[in-house]
């Protein structure tokens, strides 16, 4: 009962806090000058400055002089589903802006769960290692190991890895497939060319029936189709693990230091008096401890890879949320950048709210 | 509270029968803690033994020492930055600190200067050995309830946990017996109860044989049918009904191959022990022996590894079920024991959730779990409130009266050891200063400190004797880091002498079983033993005073 | 019942020492026994200087000014060469020292621009986290000190600064103020402010509760005074660890929008991503087998995040009381 007004309320909050976001978004869109707005007609569509006036004014709805209408008109439109429409050149879509979310956004979802999902495999169990012997060699060796992965950047750890571990050109190990030479060849006429585009522009590109889900991995077993399974899975391997030593470090800096702080409590103190075996004690005693509070960080995670995947889904040509966003924006579409912008937003709210329901339910100290 | 002693139901002339036993006896304990400031002597050359069903008090300030001595006495002192340096504990006769030395080796360049060699193996080892001492021979009752239960396990689960860890070979044998029960055990138990006329040894009788027989939940209708009945074959027929009844038919094979693992679990342990004991005396004999039997049993459990361990993993919840369902049966009668109302409720409740009173009373349920014989309390009551503090040291009386348990009782409260101790000991600055009986020691202490410490405290006639004012001890406790040299309480005391900064008195008996260590008593010297692992920095403060005391010799 | 202690009489060790002093040099005493954190600060210092000599003396290093640093391109400018010219770099050309880490793209030797892209880089960190972290910090402990409605509002604009994604925030102001360097900048000041807001309000909450703010207010001292004299000094130590880890993220953050493209990848303006990146071939190149134009600079860059990173976790062990032993 109280959970539940607990939630109502924390939903209710989303609601200043979007709307405070759009307004925040359009202005700064609102600040770019109109010549900037209808360049990208002129110079890569062709059209003349009257059309491409006519383009932004009437198809798209933004008049650059009346900002407040606009943005009225497009907060009344929001909710009743109409999130504006998308209309650029170098952007991957065109046409209604929630289209363009739902086919991009379970892309980058499933890249940032599939993340979380392996690092939380490697760093719980390394974790526990390295936080029950605190500065001894294995953990220092541990620390500045997964730091490296959060010091380098992204789009940089992609390039190792491809440099190590690509099909046929691998100086390592060349086995795993990636967007690049995989599907499309990386660079067809000097362009990125992203990997297994499922559906674009409406005209799926895989043989696939339907797309209920939009995510590759999931449609293709829904289908029935091993083989587009198999690729998906396949072309994961390396963006998946890319993200993943990217959030390690943070992780298992977490979850170190809960181990660290929990060993040198008194319960633990009365486990030993109880006689609890070394092993058993780190397991039930230390680990649970301290594991709760790093489902705290987790929903965060989730959060942040959705936006900070970018460099990523650039490599390796990965239809994602992120990709959608940065091309959409220096294409200068109005409605695309707010639209994605206010999916971060309502992810992150939704994430910290999950995160704080799940914490409540694993910690019996905590009750809303 | 009242300050005239009382000895929790026993006599002093049966304490000091010569044939009783000394649970615990530590000779010559030092302990030290590596700080980044120093090192802190936080035990120095202490000695003690615990009697069996006595209960021993320890008093002292707060940084005193008697929290740091019943954590040696469990080898509980957090490693870093602690460490026992010198001396034994034998608990049992089992010294848990043979070849302790062995197990880390310091090197001191200076105070703040301390490296650490350890040897891993060897310290899995003691922790192997000690895990199955503490809890099943010793147990302890912590100072905060709160912080010593872990908050995200149930009460229920942390004291399963402990009844699991050192009773699995009876439990496994207890359903063993429940399942396999015939007839003839039934009429054996009968006759036997029959024979015997008095009620109240009847109702223990019948304790032991439902606990034995694994079918406590019947203990209520054996009871009932013994008080409403004196047929023979009646109530044999009666009670194979319930007994049969209770009988759950799980597959005994699963309880005879964990019985088994169980079994060479424990005999390895004990073999391991006497192999430590036969080391430390140099029987090369007995040695061989031990490590023989050690091989024989590593290799026998070797094989039943792969018949228990991993069915189990496999397995988890069949093979653990039965276990955790007589654990749990366990666990209620002990939150009984402790006076807990609703043990139920109770066993399902988090930490939290409970006051303090009743945290307190599980953390005791959850020590007495595999009936230690010794028991170590380490400020039990200091952080409950008043009424609760009575109720708990009820409870602690009432445990040692009837188990006969030797309770090491640490306080800072003379009411309270008044209250509860057979003996009492004084420590101040990492020493045993007075060791006496309680009646000796609130009657005629000796020691300038103890007079002081009795002093101190509050007492309702002098409010009436306007000469007579409450008296407090001058000075603070002593840094451990640098300690007073000789005495460690000259700074403070009252009668303080040439000698008290220069030598350091010896714990000298002066009357039957009451010791001192003061230079107004006896002139005994303790010598003082330097840390061998310690090097004196070369500096000019302690050249000169090298350099002093020299000169102090010619003279 | 009756309590010993109660009846003991506190003598104060006579203090010779500043207490702010002892405090101090404890702090650096524990600092200096981690050995991690030590050589992440000696590395990190290294960084700094030789960004400070190649700032002071360019011409030593190499790089006299932003348009010698394409002084090395044989055939003149950038925009005069053909792109088949950008796929030679080469690993061991002749040149002399400068040239002793091979070349990227218009044939510039990777040495003498790592160190002007150091330069750049740090610079321009150093300037958002003092920048975005002085307004944060400010308007954090006022918040946290204040409470209240203030306090409520404020956080919820930090909600909205928070749920913006950065690399919108920075394409935009590229629009609005030109595709220069200097614009990510200001888009990342903006960025990066509620940060230290978030992190100072929580530590003020705190300290505003302790008992010598309490007494100074209740001997008159006014608000103001007393924000910035008692609580300020005393909600620091985090915001330092923050500052450090910072420097290193920004850096990565520049690498990331030169990779995308968003910078332009100008060559006039020397970036170590940009570097990485070489022009969008970096990739191409490494595959092909030319790996030391993308390698080289990210594992120069890599050793600076690591080291300062293991910097702001020694200085978080250090100067977190919960942490320190």
């Amino acid at each position: 009962m109280e959970l539940r007004y607990f939630i109502l309320r924390r939903i209710l909050v989303i609601i200043p806090t979007i709307i405070g976001l759009t307004i925040l978004v359009f202005l700064i869109m609102w600040a770019i000058p109109f010549d900037q707005l209808i360049a990208p007609y002129i110079h890569q569509k062709g059209l003349s400055r009257a059309q491409a006036t006519l383009v932004v004014e009437q198809q798209l709805g933004f008049y650059k002089n009346d900002p407040v209408l606009t943005y009225l008109f497009y907060l009344r439109d929001l909710f009743s589903g109409n999130w504006g429409i998308m209309f650029g050149s170098a952007s991957p879509y065109n046409g209604p802006v929630i289209n363009a979310i739902e086919i991009f956004l379970p892309n980058t979802i499933q890249l940032a769960i599939g993340a979380v999902i392996v690092s939380m495999a490697i760093s719980i169990p390394v974790g526990t290692y390295i936080g029950s012997r605190p500065n001894s060699l294995g953990d220092q060796f541990g620390r500045v190991f997964s730091l490296a992965g959060y010091a380098m950047p992204g789009f940089w750890l992609a390039y190792l890895l491809i440099y190590l571990f690509a099909k046929n050109t691998g100086i390592l190990l060349p086995v795993v497939p990636w967007g690049g030479n995989g599907l499309n060849g990386y660079y067809s006429s000097g362009h990125l060319v992203p990997w297994i585009p499922i559906q674009v522009n409406g005209h799926p590109v895989s043989d696939l029936t339907s797309y209920p889900t939009h995510v590759l991995l999931i449609d293709s077993l829904l289908n029935g189709n091993i083989y587009w399974f198999t690729k998906a899975v396949e072309y994961l391997i390396l963006p998946v693990l890319t993200l993943t030593y990217g959030i390690l470090a943070g992780l298992l800096r977490f979850i170190r230091a809960g181990m660290v702080d929990s060993i040198n409590q008194e319960y633990v103190k009365t486990a030993r008096a109880k006689g609890v075996p070394e092993k058993t004690i780190i397991k039930r005693h230390v680990r649970k401890n301290a594991l709760i509070p790093t489902v705290t960080v987790l929903g965060l995670l989730v959060a942040g890879l959705l936006g900070g995947a970018v460099a990523v889904e650039f490599v390796f040509g990965y239809y994602g949320i992120g990709y959608l966003t940065v091309l959409s924006a220096e294409d200068l579409q109005v409605w695309a950048v707010m639209g994605t912008t206010i999916v971060f937003g309502i992810v992150l709210v939704i994430a910290n709210l999950v995160v704080d329901v799940v914490y409540a339910y694993l910690d019996p100290r905590i009750r809303y | 509270m009242f300050l005239t002693p009382n000895l929790g139901g026993k006599r002093l002339a049966e304490i000091n029968k010569e044939n009783i036993q000394v649970r615990v006896r530590v000779d010559n304990l030092r302990t030290r803690f590596f700080t980044s400031k120093g090192i802190v002597k936080a035990i120095d050359n202490l000695s003690l033994n615990l009697l069996e069903g006595e209960t021993y008090g320890i008093v002292g300030e707060s940084g005193s020492g008697k929290s740091v001595t019943a954590t040696s006495i469990m080898d509980l002192i957090p490693d870093p930055p602690g460490r026992i340096t010198r001396g034994s504990i034998f608990i049992d006769g089992f010294n848990i600190l043979s070849g302790y030395d062995k197990h880390v080796r310091i090197i001191a360049k200076s105070e703040t200067n301390v490296k650490f060699r350890r040897r891993k193996r060897l310290i899995r080892k003691h922790n192997y050995i000690i895990s199955g001492i503490r809890g099943k021979k010793i147990a302890m009752v912590f100072q905060e309830p709160f912080l010593s239960l872990n908050p995200v396990l149930t009460i229920g689960e942390q004291i399963e946990e402990a009844i699991l860890l050192h009773s699995r070979v009876s439990i496994a044998n207890s359903i063993i017996r429940r399942e396999t029960m015939a007839r003839k055990d039934v009429e054996k138990f009968v006759e036997g109860i029959l024979a015997q006329p008095d009620i109240s040894t009847r109702k223990k009788m019948i304790n032991r044989w439902v606990n034995e027989f694994g079918v406590p939940d019947i203990e209520r209708s054996l009871n009932d049918l013994f008080e409403n009945s004196t047929d023979d074959s009646f109530i044999t027929e009666e009670a194979f009904a319930l007994a049969e009844a209770e009988k759950t038919g799980i597959n005994l094979d699963q309880i005879y191959t964990a019985r088994g693992y169980f079994d060479l679990l424990d005999r390895l342990h004990e073999t391991n022990l006497q192999l430590i004991e036969a080391e430390a005396t140099g029987n090369e004999e007995a040695v061989q022996r031990f490590r023989d039997e050690e091989h024989e049993l590593k290799s026998a459990l070797f094989k039943e590894y792969f018949s228990y361990s991993i069915q189990r993993r496999f397995l988890k919840r069949v093979y653990e079920k039965p276990f955790k369902d007589v654990a749990r049966r366990r666990a209620i009668e002990l939150l009984d024991l402790v006076n807990i109302a609703g043990s139920e409720r109770v066993l399902d409740s988090y930490p939290h959730e409970l006051s303090g009173g009743m945290q307190q009373r599980s953390m005791i349920a959850m020590a007495l779990s595999s009936n230690p014989r010794i028991l170590i309390a380490d400020e039990p009551t200091t952080s409950l409130d008043v009424t609760t503090q009575a109720q708990i040291l009820e409870l602690f009386k009432d445990i040692s009266r009837e188990s006969n348990m030797s309770i090491l009782f640490i306080t800072h409260d003379l009411a309270v050891v008044a209250e509860m101790c057979n003996r009492v000991g004084v420590m101040y600055g990492g020493n045993l200063v007075e060791e006496g009986t309680v009646s000796s020691m609130f009657k005629d202490a000796k020691h300038p400190y103890t007079t002081g410490l009795m002093n101190s405290i509050p007492r309702a006639e002098r409010r009436f004797d306007k000469s007579q004012r409450l008296e407090s001890i001058p000075g603070t406790v002593p840094n451990l880091i640098t300690p007073p040299s000789g005495c460690r309480f000259h700074p403070r005391c009252k009668f303080k002498m040439d000698i008290c900064s220069e030598k350091k008195p010896k714990l000298v008996e002066i009357e039957q079983g009451h010791k001192v260590a003061c230079f107004l008593y006896s002139d005994e010297i303790e010598e003082e033993i330097p840390d061998d692992f310690y090097v004196v920095p070369k500096n000019e403060e302690t050249e000169e005073k090298l350099f002093n005391e020299a000169e102090g010799v010619t003279q | 019942m009756v309590d010993v202690d109660a009846f003991k009489t506190e003598i104060a060790p006579p203090r010779k020492i500043h207490p702010k002093v002892e405090e101090m040099k404890t702090t650096g005493k524990l600092f200096l026994t981690n050995k991690l954190a030590l050589v992440g600060f000696t590395i990190t210092s290294f960084y700094f200087i030789l960004a400070i000599l190649d700032a002071i003396y360019p011409q030593y290093l190499g790089v006299a000014n932003d348009s010698t640093y394409l002084s090395w391109v044989p055939g003149g400018t950038p925009t005069t060469i053909q792109p088949s010219q950008l796929l030679s770099p080469s690993l061991t050309p002749a040149g002399g020292w400068m040239f002793i880490l091979g070349t990227t793209f218009y044939n510039m030797p990777i040495f003498p621009a790592m160190l002007a892209a150091l330069k750049f880089d740090l610079g321009y960190s150093l300037a958002i986290v003092m920048i975005g972290g002085g307004i944060g910090v400010v308007i954090g402990v006022i918040s946290g000190y204040m409470g209240g409605i203030v306090d409520e509002v404020m956080m919820r604009v930090t909600d909205i600064f928070f749920s913006v994604p950065f690399l919108v925030l920075a394409i935009a102001f590229l629009f609005v103020f030109g595709h220069v360097l200097s614009s990510v900048v200001y888009a990342l000041i903006i960025i990066w402010w509620p940060i230290y807001a978030r992190l100072t309000r929580g530590q003020a909450l705190s300290t505003k509760a302790m008992n010598y703010v309490e007494s100074a207010r209740a001997a008159g001292s006014s608000k103001l005074r007393n924000i910035f004299v008692h609580v300020l000094p005393n909600v620091l130590s985090p915001v330092y660890v923050q500052f450090s880890l910072d420097l290193g993220t920004i850096v990565l953050i520049f690498s990331t929008l030169d990779f995308l493209g968003i910078v332009n990848g100008n060559p006039n303006v020397p970036e170590l991503g940009s570097l990485i990146v070489a022009q969008g071939n970096g990739l191409s190149w490494l595959i092909a087998g030319y790996w030391w134009p993308a390698i080289i600079p990210g594992i120069f860059l890599l050793i600076f995040t690591i080291s300062i990173n293991l910097m702001g976790d020694g200085l978080r062990d250090v100067l977190d009381p919960k942490l320190r032993r």
